[in-house]
């Protein structure tokens, strides 16, 4: 098991400097100059964009800062290589440079915002684990009923709808209608993480739409798993054994029956703190996701740089931890034995 | 494989949904404190919830954007503030100032018994600390973008250039007494120091950066509540000891921050921000269902909605240095085609107002129908273009014009309609699109024809707004114009002392950018907010940037 993890560990480093080399691509390739933008409609004066430049590694500057000039009076543009290793050195650091807008640090603004990011992906999972496996078993073991084609029908639903939409709609039907037809007395807040409710309120709407359609796969996913199980062979040998039917689900289908699911939410989870754009948006969320597409849309490189770094490694780490859960949902699987004993 | 009918019934699930469901309604009327909320008054002067978007910032050392100036100005008092009503620039923090015969020397006198949130006395010192911090490249890892604002006053080049942190130009005879000496005359100086970066810090804005950015002392009639909670909101408290001016008759003001005009007005809907903007398309039934302010800038109960002019241009910028575009007839033919009105009507409901010149109505020396060909003509135009530009037997004029714009907010259908109407006198037209970065690249190399722009002017003065746009080599004289009468003629008004003999020469100069035109003018911006009717009165100035000391919510 150690020298699995270790392995896998190891594989991080091509992945990660992959990642990293082609965002410094993409941000050269994408046509414009971000520092132009940094004063809005108004323009820098010359001192201060070459400060700026100096300040985010564009140009050359000597050990004290002081900016180079060619023989002819021209800045030296620092070539695309030395940046990304003055980036990577900063980086392991602990560096991942200051916003272009914002006089912050990229490592400050994420400590800010990831707690509301892993906050909501935890809620969302807890959701999405409860319901969609709960719904999914139910959709299983009362196959055909009514309750399964109830189940069938919202998941098929879910999947179909839109994130962003789902959110827009709950917002419009908790925070505004709900509110008109109740006089004020019941409603939910529809965007931010805390003002004049309590704050857990605030988790209910985002919560639920970033789990809606995770809940509706994993639902599916479950029903199809358990039904499948159920028809193995030592499964019917459970039951000959007399053993109650509550013994078959609960001790001898569901633990196999989970491995794609625990599988799926836990890939899933990766994804949620790598930051819901979607739903982070709609609802104003102050998280990672909503900081990486206002950074995007401002051009706004070291936050997005900075993001994009932080959400590889929180999802290379889930992956890692998910592989590492199925040796103790199956005890078949044994990393790192050899493959005649797996 | 089917399994058998398990023990939960449709009926009790049902019962229980319906319970959960209830439970969660009733959370979400759990609020944390009933008398600080925006939809509830107290006898205390109650609590104003306003919508804006993310501040860049509200400290003084980088405010720069109108919805993070609308923080800082309520935090801070600068020097001077303009009074839209009378029209005239007053003492804030300064109760008076005098400036030399050619407008190069500034004496304030500082309002004494003023204090700071945290009970540091507010001087001349206090000014001065402020101005250099932000001049300061050290202040933090990146430099202030606003520090241009001061960039006459001597000392500044040295400031910026990391040479020294004191800027010589401004210096502190007595406590109160704050001198500043420009390297070059401008008359217009006492309204740059009503701008909200040009507020006093205390002492405590010089330890650490990064606390005061975010929870500013300021020594205005609010304080900071808390710190900004980046994206979330911005709390701010009556200051008690203000004494300044009125103190404010709110107990609290709170800034809401949210994504976009939409998102909030839903919020405003939902009755969670009393002041917000209205999106174009739901204009006119907001002024239906909330009324119209009399004077477009005042909130009162039924007359919720603000309609009143901005000191903002829309434009098109042209590059006088292009072979097609550096012909004057040409322009004026443009600017002749294009029904302003229409845009204004189809695309934004009465919102904006047709441009007449580059001077906006809520700035000062504005004049009705300042530019001539600044209006809608279509026979003048097309007697132009046949005189300078005939048409061959297909209708071609053989021109090929290429306009520039981001597609982004309004400005691809306003770029349509442009396109539209100049294809009505036989311009052919291609649109160049792109991101506004790259546009804006190609603004300043002038790899360019023709392209939209919007300009706001940071204080209502005709230099404001004429001085960036066109005086030779100005980074925003994006089309890269240079008239060497124009040049002369603004600076002598910028050294006139005299604020009306001011205003004409400034008028000369407009008349010779009227002839020029190397802008097409389109439309003045206006507000578009609302107010719930539970605002007693609330005045928003023409800026935006308003001290709220005089609103007031019913309970």
């Amino acid at each position: 098991m150690v020298k699995y993890i270790i392995k896998r560990v190891l594989q991080f480093i091509p992945v990660f400097l992959g990642v990293t080399i082609i965002l410094f691509v993409v941000k050269t390739v994408v046509p414009g100059d971000p520092i132009k933008l940094i004063a809005g409609d108004k323009a820098l004066t010359p001192e201060v964009e070459l400060q700026l430049r100096a300040a985010n590694d564009m140009i050359e500057t000597d050990d004290n800062g002081a900016i180079i000039y060619d023989d002819e009076g021209n800045t030296i543009a620092t070539p695309i290589w030395k940046q990304y290793i003055h980036y990577m050195s900063g980086l392991l650091h602990g560096d991942l440079g200051t916003s272009y807008t914002r006089k912050q640090a990229v490592t400050d603004i994420f400590a800010q915002k990831y707690p509301y990011t892993i906050k909501l992906a935890i809620v969302a999972i807890i959701i999405e684990a409860v319901v969609g496996i709960g719904a999914g078993m139910v959709s299983a073991i009362k196959r055909y009923s009514f309750w399964d084609v109830l189940v069938t029908l919202i998941t098929s639903l879910l999947v179909a709808m839109p994130a962003f939409w789902l959110g827009m709609l709950l917002q419009l039907f908790f925070g505004v209608w709900m509110k008109d037809w109740t006089g004020g007395a019941f409603y939910l807040p529809i965007s931010g993480a805390s003002g004049e409710f309590q704050d857990w309120v605030y988790y209910i709407l985002p919560a639920v739409t970033l789990a809606a359609v995770s809940t509706a796969y994993a639902a599916r996913i479950m029903r199809s798993q358990l039904l499948e199980v159920m028809n193995q062979d030592y499964i019917r040998t459970a039951k000959a054994k007399g053993l109650s039917r509550h013994d078959v689900i609960v001790h001898h289908a569901l633990k196999n029956a989970l491995i794609p699911v625990v599988t799926y939410i836990g890939i899933d989870f990766g994804g949620m703190l790598s930051g819901a754009i979607l739903t982070e948006t709609v609802f104003n969320w102050p998280g990672v996701g909503y900081e990486i597409y206002r950074a995007i849309t401002q051009r706004d490189w070291p936050i997005v740089m900075g993001g994009v770094t932080l959400v590889v490694i929180v999802v290379l780490v889930i992956n890692l931890i998910v592989d590492i859960s199925y040796a103790f949902l199956d005890p078949r699987i044994r990393f790192g034995a050899p493959k005649d004993q797996a | 494989m089917a399994f058998e009918s398990q023990s939960i019934d449709r009926r009790t699930f049902v019962k229980g949904g319906a319970l959960t469901a209830s439970a969660i309604a009733l959370a979400g009327c759990g609020k944390k404190d009933d008398t600080t909320t925006a939809t509830t008054g107290s006898s205390d002067g109650g609590t104003l919830t306003y919508f804006i978007t993310s501040p860049v910032s509200i400290d003084p050392f980088n405010a720069q954007d109108v919805y993070g100036d609308m923080v800082t100005y309520n935090l801070f008092d600068a020097l001077t503030v303009y009074d839209f009503d009378k029209q005239e620039l007053k003492g804030l923090a300064a109760e008076s100032w005098e400036v030399n015969d050619d407008a190069s020397e500034f004496t304030f006198k500082i309002r004494q018994g003023n204090k700071f949130h945290n009970g540091e006395t507010v001087d001349a010192a206090s000014f001065k600390r402020s101005w250099e911090r932000t001049c300061n490249p050290k202040t933090t890892s990146s430099p202030s973008v606003v520090s241009y604002n001061i960039k006459l006053v001597e000392g500044y080049a040295d400031v910026l250039a990391g040479t020294t942190t004191d800027l010589a130009g401004v210096t502190c005879p007595d406590e109160y007494t704050l001198k500043v000496k420009l390297s070059s005359p401008f008359a217009d100086f006492p309204y740059v120091c009503s701008m909200a970066m040009m507020g006093p810090v205390p002492k405590a804005a010089l330890d650490d950066f990064d606390t005061y950015f975010y929870a500013p002392i300021g020594n205005g009639p609010f304080q900071m509540d808390g710190k900004w909670e980046d994206g979330q909101h911005i709390y701010l408290k009556r200051y008690d000891d203000y004494a300044n001016g009125d103190k404010a008759k709110l107990q609290n003001l709170h800034f809401n921050i949210q994504k976009d005009v939409e998102t909030a007005y839903r919020e405003f809907q939902a009755g969670t921000i009393d002041i917000a903007e209205v999106p174009t398309a739901q204009i006119s039934d907001a002024i239906s269902q909330y009324g119209k302010s009399d004077d477009g800038y005042t909130i009162t109960p039924s007359h919720q909605c603000l309609m009143g002019d901005e000191p903002s241009t829309y434009f098109l910028t042209c590059n006088v240095t292009d072979p097609v575009m550096g012909d004057v007839h040409l322009r004026h033919a443009i600017s002749l085609a294009i029904n302003r009105q229409a845009i204004c009507d189809t695309l934004f409901e009465g919102t904006r107002n047709p441009a007449d010149g580059v001077v906006a109505p809520s700035c000062q020396g504005y004049q009705p129908g300042q530019w001539a060909d600044a209006r809608y003509d279509v026979d003048a135009a097309k007697a132009i273009l046949d005189q300078y530009y005939p048409a061959d037997e297909n209708g071609d004029r053989g021109l090929d014009l290429k306009l520039s714009y981001n597609m982004d907010g309004s400005h691809k259908q306003i770029m349509e309609s442009v396109i539209a109407d100049l294809e009505a006198v036989g311009l052919k037209v291609d649109s160049d699109t792109k991101e506004f970065a790259s546009i804006l690249q190609d603004y300043d190399n002038g790899t360019f024809q023709f392209g939209r722009l919007g300009w706001m002017a940071s204080y209502p003065t005709m230099d404001a707004m004429m001085f960036p746009l066109f005086y030779t080599g100005n980074g925003d004289n994006t089309s890269h114009y240079s008239n060497p009468d124009v040049d002369a003629a603004l600076l002598a008004a910028r050294a006139t002392t005299d604020e009306s003999a001011r205003i004409d020469k400034y008028r000369e100069v407009d008349a010779l950018l009227a002839e020029d035109m190397p802008i097409i003018p389109l439309m003045f911006y206006k507000h578009n907010k609302v107010g719930s009717s539970r605002i007693k009165t609330a005045y928003i100035s023409p800026m935006e940037m308003t001290q709220a000391n005089h609103w007031e919510v019913s309970d």
